[in-house]
């Protein structure tokens, strides 16, 4: 017993030495980051930080802090509390000068906290969060022994860390899970769906072990959808453009690359290049422009009167605070008016990062340019003709640049840059309309000598002669020509004169048949491609009909990120107070220094900045997967607060933890998501039973210290998947367009937008719910109801609530009762029709476990008392389930009542 | 008197709240096998002291929407707040500006165009007068045009706040502003933050009750009425008159009432074997959630039903049962707050009369809208009032934004008809009811109505004074999300104590 205790206390001692980590500095010397800056953060800072600087003082930065104040001299003197007059003024007898102002006096302890540290020298020190993931020391078999591992079941590393933390908080962990709940637990993890009839058979015959079926499950495809719905959630993915109009947009090839890369479990450090700058790489695929679309998920505003440049500037904001958010979980929001409040980034390092993405092609317009179009077989075809003429007749570069066009349209100038307006609009604030007689001007355009443009537009009318002219109405004519009544949108090639370096456009109309203040087209953009070349070869009718059929391609397109070229590029100023319309000084792209260092050879843009984001120096991003992955299995993060693990987080509860898994996945596991999820799930810690006794919870009512297994409720996704699953309804049928199950009438009723909720036939009613169509402005009623988000916006965690709308969908929204329907239909059967039977059946199918007799008896006599009902009833009967006898439609009761149980909904 | 009455009431709200601790093992052990009887319900008020061992739980862990006492005592119990979705003229409606009416179809001056920007009208635009008729009203003399004949006759009762500003001249992101504090999307709605702070005290209907009217649903979305990062349970629900006015609120065909009871009976017996298994606090929620939602399906249908209100009332409103109208949701929005639902949010869409068509006009369309909402919102604060209701709901309505002094141009063509564009400088929102200074009048704009000269009035300081009535400190009453306390009124708002009784 006694060596018992006495090994302990020495394993622990050694573990902590060993350990090392930067928590526990040398004995006795206070620490910055632990002890002082929470002081400095609870008391100070809301007066000397980011926001206010108080006397010309601040403590939001290290040479802020140690700088003379107004009063010519240092609040802080290293080495001396004594003169230092921030220790004066904490205790001064006259409340002007006390500190803080008009604010309780600090504590003793506090205090003298603070005399210490200025007498140790005042040693500034960074945040946890922001030092590098140190190469954890683990503790050895004899050490861990102590905590319950023996040599035939050595404790895996995280639950020695865990039970380190159980030992210190007096809780002990809880024995094994039940194998079955632990395989339904481990499967809606993995897969979002409960283990499938082999997988039970498998495992409960001892077939396979844990560890095989936990291979399996992350190698079965579902793995993808379930994994992908968490990141969708990060990316704000959806079907609408949001705003006021919210139509629909073409993402779902987004979509899936998200679900291919999580089943080929590609590295975070590629999933994250790829996402952020795939434009950017050598010569990317369409894999990789496709990535790319992660952050065109921004909404689009398409409301009339709205200026694109204000909605361009928000979804770029929006990208830098998403982007912090995802990979840093640090908070860029406040950053954007004034530096930082309480973490070491200041205004203008926003942006600085903000330059980052400040330069792409998209400009918020209504069509959503650059988009990456998919052409089919018969098309590439054609593409990869094109491409071979132009390599042939054009030379290598001017080749990629038709390659590039054909691939996603760029570069092109859109119809909203035009100045000038002479009897001519922005029709709707989006498309360019003269009217007779009318001219608008295109400012500092690069034709790049090109002898064609192309336009793009619309019109209703014939006989409109238009001109374009170089600088004004007196101008060098540039080009000239009829545009006539269009059937919809059309890009045509029209001869321009080759001109050199940036011009103005003078364009105009004349249409003598047009009635005054008549739009003669819709112009939508237009740009500079050479004509094709080697006209005089033979071949050329055949590859410029290709070309030509391709400019009307109407096939799926998905918005892109494309880098603007040099003569396009963007500059990027400091927005004075946040305020977009009021520039001031101009910055270059550049990280933000506390969070990681830059190499010279990284290229200062989006693709320098995710090799920045991931390299693994970079002290937020590993920690950010480990702790977002933490929580998808455990409910809760290491740091409880997601989507920030600065200054002002909840200090993570196992930080030992925190950085083992980091550096571990980072480093052993070459960034596979799959090798962390299974780390994690083959612990002890979370294969342990969720039981709770009345004491353990009183200790530790949010299971942060996991004294038990992760007990929580299913997602909106999970709920209904399980329950088409459950029934055998679930179609498997994966990827393409969002599909529209049942959905009560009039839920859509958006303002300007005559789309409707068509629901979908056949099996795509009962797709896999990572496939429903998400409408912003509306999303599907029941997932919001479950917690959803509406992916306006990125979101960190989902919050789970609890309100009786839940109770109402499961209960009463069809695809639950198609669901029970189908379930009592196939186990009637399959009992011989006996009712004790088929409850037990119904409920093995639904939680793998056989019933208890209690709860047996409840279904029985509900299905009893919803029999008799039927058999008085028999027009009920008819209409509740149709074709159905009492039986059989008692049974769906029971089997109603049995899905929405609180163990059906939970996670075991 | 006022005192003692006023400190009775916090004592006792308080007391509320000590009982109110629940000893829930206790409370399971002895409800198993009751059915429908109301089961937690029946234990919550409980005071047996014979405890083996209980679980600590307050209100919220078993239900997160259980009403709380306002930080300070605010006058106002429940809101009803109707946004004009689409942003009325208030040059039609309650600020009269004889002086525009000397410069109509004149050249705007360039003083007022200099510098800004308008959502539609470019070049130089007419001045458009006044097109309705103004008179005052009531003692506290109040103007209000002949398109609100009815509203005329309750100016008393009303607080006026004609100096608006808002810094959004597009409706999605102003109708966000007005109804979350931000332009952009995210944050929770005034709604939700008042559910959050105060809960509600009917717990078979939601506390924060949602419905529109005009056809369509807000520009802005239902992120206007969303919860942003507070739990989504305090988002809004939207009641609708067509089908299942609350979704999936129906029992399935065919299935009774009777039936429906003992479904409910059957999960709950069987989750409180798993309670007492797994002793997971989670599962009581359920229950309590389950009898909640069984209940919702009662109450829910019947304060949604207004054919059995007399006919008095219907002629009071004028309504038509059945048909979705801002008349009906008046109506609704009484018996909701009546039954103690903590917020109500009616939107009606069609207020945006740019001068396109006739419906879009200033003189047609507008006057045919206003007589939609004339004589509901009327009979709302009458109705309010004779049932001794008004003293303790805020009635609030306005729009996004103002309209413009200047006749539309849109991109600098003449209009077919008289509009008006978007204007952020000036706009009149009313205030009645629980807490504000009846007959009341706030803000002075300059002679063309084109922006508040004194008494400005922004949308923080509205929200701050909306919160204030309802027993907050805006300062603090916040949210800890990303590292910081988050507030409606973000980092601005100064309460309007002209306009507080």
């Amino acid at each position: 017993m006694l060596t018992n205790r006495l090994a302990l206390i020495l394993s622990l001692l050694i573990g902590i030495t060993l350990i090392g980590f930067f928590f526990f500095g040398a004995e006795k010397e206070v620490d910055f980051s632990t002890e002082i800056k929470p002081i400095l953060n609870k008391h100070c800072i809301s007066c000397h930080g980011g926001v206010k600087k108080s006397g010309g003082f601040s403590l939001l930065f290290e040479e802020e802090a140690f700088a003379p104040t107004e009063s010519g001299h240092p609040a802080i003197v290293p080495g001396s509390a004594s003169s230092s007059e921030l220790i004066k003024r904490l205790t001064h007898s006259d409340p002007e000068l006390r500190m803080p102002y008009q604010r309780a006096q600090l504590s003793e302890e506090e205090i003298e906290l603070l005399k210490e540290w200025i007498d140790q020298g005042a040693k500034w020190g960074k945040h946890w969060a922001y030092e590098p993931v140190q190469e954890p020391k683990l503790p050895a078999n004899t050490t861990t022994a102590s905590l319950g591992a023996t040599e035939s079941n050595p404790l895996a590393p995280i639950d020695f860390f865990v039970r380190e933390k159980l030992e210190a908080q007096g809780l002990s962990p809880s024995s094994q899970e039940n194998s079955m709940r632990l395989l339904r637990r481990v499967a809606l993890d993995i897969t979002g769906l409960p283990p499938s009839d082999e997988l039970v058979k498998d495992f409960s015959s001892g077939k396979i072990s844990y560890e095989q079926a936990v291979d399996q499950l992350l190698s079965s495809e579902a793995y993808g959808e379930k994994w992908a719905t968490w990141w969708l959630d990060l990316a704000r993915y959806a079907d609408t453009k949001g705003y006021e109009r919210d139509v629909s947009r073409t993402f779902w090839p987004y979509r899936d690359w998200v679900i291919r890369a999580f089943n080929a479990d590609k590295p975070f450090d590629e999933f994250t290049v790829e996402q952020l700058a795939g434009d950017l790489l050598p010569n990317p695929s369409q894999d990789q422009l496709t990535a790319t679309a992660f952050h065109r998920n921004t909404m689009n505003n398409d409301e009339g009167g709205t200026e694109d440049e204000e909605f361009r500037v928000a979804a770029v904001l929006d990208r830098v605070s998403t982007t912090f958010e995802v990979w840093q979980s640090t908070t860029m929001a406040c950053v954007q008016c004034h530096s930082h409040p309480y973490d070491p980034i200041r205004h203008e390092e926003f942006f600085e990062s903000l330059a980052f993405f400040n330069n792409t092609r998209d400009e918020d317009t209504h069509d959503e340019e650059p988009k990456l179009r998919f052409y089919e077989a018969e098309d590439q075809a054609k593409v990869e003709q094109i491409i071979n003429w132009a390599s042939e007749n054009e030379g290598k570069s001017a080749a990629k640049q038709r390659s590039d066009f054909l691939k996603f349209y760029e570069p092109k100038y859109a119809a909203h840059l035009a100045t000038d307006f002479q009897l001519s609009e922005l029709i709707d604030t989006k498309w360019l309309g003269l009217w007779p007689g009318g001219s608008a001007v295109y400012k500092n355009i690069d034709t790049q000598g090109s002898d064609q443009i192309l336009l793009d537009y619309w019109s209703g009318v014939d006989g409109t002669k238009m001109t374009i002219r170089k600088d004004g109405p007196e101008g060098e004519v540039l080009a000239s020509f009829v545009i006539n009544k269009t059937q919809g949108e059309v890009i045509r090639e029209i001869p321009f004169k080759p001109v050199q370096g940036k011009i103005n456009l003078y364009i105009e109309a004349q249409n003598p048949r047009a009635k005054p203040q008549q739009n003669t087209s819709s112009i939508v953009w237009f740009a500079f491609v050479p004509s094709l070349k080697g006209k005089e070869k033979s071949g050329f009718a055949t590859v410029k009909k290709s070309w030509d059929e391709l400019l009307q391609f109407r096939g799926t397109r998905l918005p892109i990120l494309i880098e603007n070229p040099e003569y396009m590029a963007r500059p990027t100023f400091v927005f004075e107070r946040g305020n977009w319309m009021v520039p001031g000084e101009k910055v270059s792209p550049k990280a933000p220094k506390e969070l990681g260092t830059w190499k010279s050879e990284w290229p200062a843009n989006r693709l320098g900045f995710a090799y920045w984001l991931t390299a693994p120096e970079n002290p937020l991003t590993a920690r950010t997967l480990v702790n977002r992955v933490w929580d998808q299995l455990f409910g809760r993060g290491l740091v409880a607060t997601l989507e920030d693990m600065g200054t002002q987080s909840e200090p993570p509860t196992h930080p030992e933890l925190l950085d083992y898994l980091a550096w571990k996945t980072v480093n052993d596991y070459d960034w596979s998501i799959k090798s962390l999820i299974r780390e994690i799930v083959t612990s002890a810690t979370y294969q342990q039973s969720s039981v709770i006794s009345t004491e353990a919870f009183q200790k530790d009512p949010k299971n942060q210290w996991y004294a038990r297994g992760p007990r929580f409720r299913l997602s909106a996704e999970q709920i209904r998947d399980q329950a088409l699953v459950s029934s055998g309804l679930l179609s498997r049928k994966m990827y393409g367009k969002p599909v529209m199950p049942t959905q009560p009438e009039g839920i859509w009723q958006t303002v300007y937008n005559g789309e409707s909720w068509k629901e979908s036939e056949g099996e795509d009613k009962y797709r896999r719910s990572v496939y429903t169509f998400l409408k912003r402005t509306s999303p599907y009623p029941s997932f919001i109801s479950f917690d959803a988000g509406s992916r306006e916006v990125c979101l960190s965690k989902r919050l789970v609530t609890n309100t009786p709308l839940q109770a109402l969908a499961t209960l009463n929204d069809p695809v639950y009762l198609d669901a029970a329907k189908a379930l009592s239909q196939k186990v009637w059967e399959e009992s011989g029709k006996s009712p004790d039977t088929a409850i037990q059946k119904v409920y093995q199918q639904l939680v793998f476990l056989p019933i208890s007799e209690s709860k047996k008896t409840t279904m029985l006599q509900l299905f009893r008392t919803a029999k008799s009902e039927f058999d008085k009833d028999p027009k009920a009967r008819e209409e509740f389930f149709p074709g159905a006898d009492s039986s059989l439609a008692a049974l769906t009761v029971a089997t109603n009542a049995m899905m929405n149980l609180d163990e059906f909904l939970t996670k075991p | 008197m006022n005192v003692e009455k006023l400190l009775n009431e916090l004592v006792s709200k308080k007391l509320q709240t000590q009982t109110r601790r629940h000893f829930l093992l206790d409370c399971v052990s002895k409800m198993g096998g009751l059915a429908m009887a109301p089961l937690l319900f029946g234990c919550e008020l409980g005071k047996d002291g014979t405890l083996k061992s209980g679980l600590n739980l307050s209100d919220r862990d078993l239900n997160p929407l259980s009403p709380l006492p306002s930080p300070f005592l605010g006058k106002a119990k429940s809101i009803i707040y109707l946004h004009m979705a689409g942003a009325p003229s208030q040059l039609e409606l309650f600020d009269f500006k004889p002086e525009l009416a000397k410069y109509h179809d004149q050249d705007c001056p360039e003083s007022l165009l200099e510098g800004r920007k308008f959502a539609f009208i470019r070049g130089v635009p007419k001045m458009l007068g006044p097109q309705a008729k103004f008179s005052q009203h009531g003692q506290s003399g109040a103007w209000i045009s002949d398109y609100l004949p009815h509203f005329s006759k309750v100016a008393d009762e009303v607080a006026f706040l004609k100096a608006m500003h808002t810094d959004q001249f597009n409706h999605g992101p102003a109708q966000l502003f007005m109804q979350t504090g931000s332009p952009r999307l995210g944050r929770p709605s005034l709604g939700s933050w008042v559910t959050y702070g105060l809960g509600t005290e009917n717990q078979n209907l939601p506390g924060f009750v949602v419905l529109t009217s005009g056809g369509k649903t807000p520009d802005a979305g239902k992120s206007v009425w969303g919860s942003g990062f507070l739990p989504s349970v305090y988002q809004g629900v939207q009641c609708r008159s067509k089908g299942d006015p609350v979704l999936y609120l129906e029992d399935p065909n065919g299935m009774s009432r009777d039936l429906k009871k003992h479904v409910i009976s059957a999960i709950n017996e069987s989750n409180q074997e798993d309670f007492q298994n797994f002793g997971d606090p989670e599962i009581l929620a359920r229950i309590n959630q389950y009898e909640m939602a069984y209940r919702m399906q009662i109450e829910v249908p019947e304060v949604m039903n207004i054919n059995d209100e007399p006919e008095h009332i219907h002629q009071l409103y004028g309504t038509q049962p059945g048909e979705e109208s801002f008349a009906n949701n008046c109506l609704l929005a009484r018996k909701l707050v009546e039954k103690g639902v903590r917020v109500v949010q009616l939107y009606d869409w069609g207020w945006d009369m740019h001068g396109t068509d006739h419906d879009g006009s200033i003189d047609m369309g507008l006057r045919n809208k206003c007589r939609q909402i004339d004589r509901p919102m009327t009979a709302l604060l009458l109705d309010l009032k004779q049932r001794g209701l008004l003293e303790e709901t805020l009635v609030v309505w306005g729009g996004e934004f103002g309209r413009t002094p200047m006749q539309e141009n849109r991109e600098g063509k003449k209009m077919g008809f008289l509009g008006r564009d978007h204007h952020v400088d000036a706009f009149t929102v009313w205030m009645a009811g629980g807490g504000v200074k009846k007959g009341a009048s706030y803000g002075i704009t300059d002679d063309f109505g084109f922006a508040g000269v004194d008494e400005r009035t922004s949308v923080h300081d509205l929200h701050a004074t909306i919160l204030h009535l309802m027993g907050f400190d805006h300062e603090k009453f916040t949210y800890e999300f990303q590292g910081r306390p988050f507030r409606l009124t973000d980092v601005h708002g100064e309460l309007i104590h002209r306009i507080l009784a």
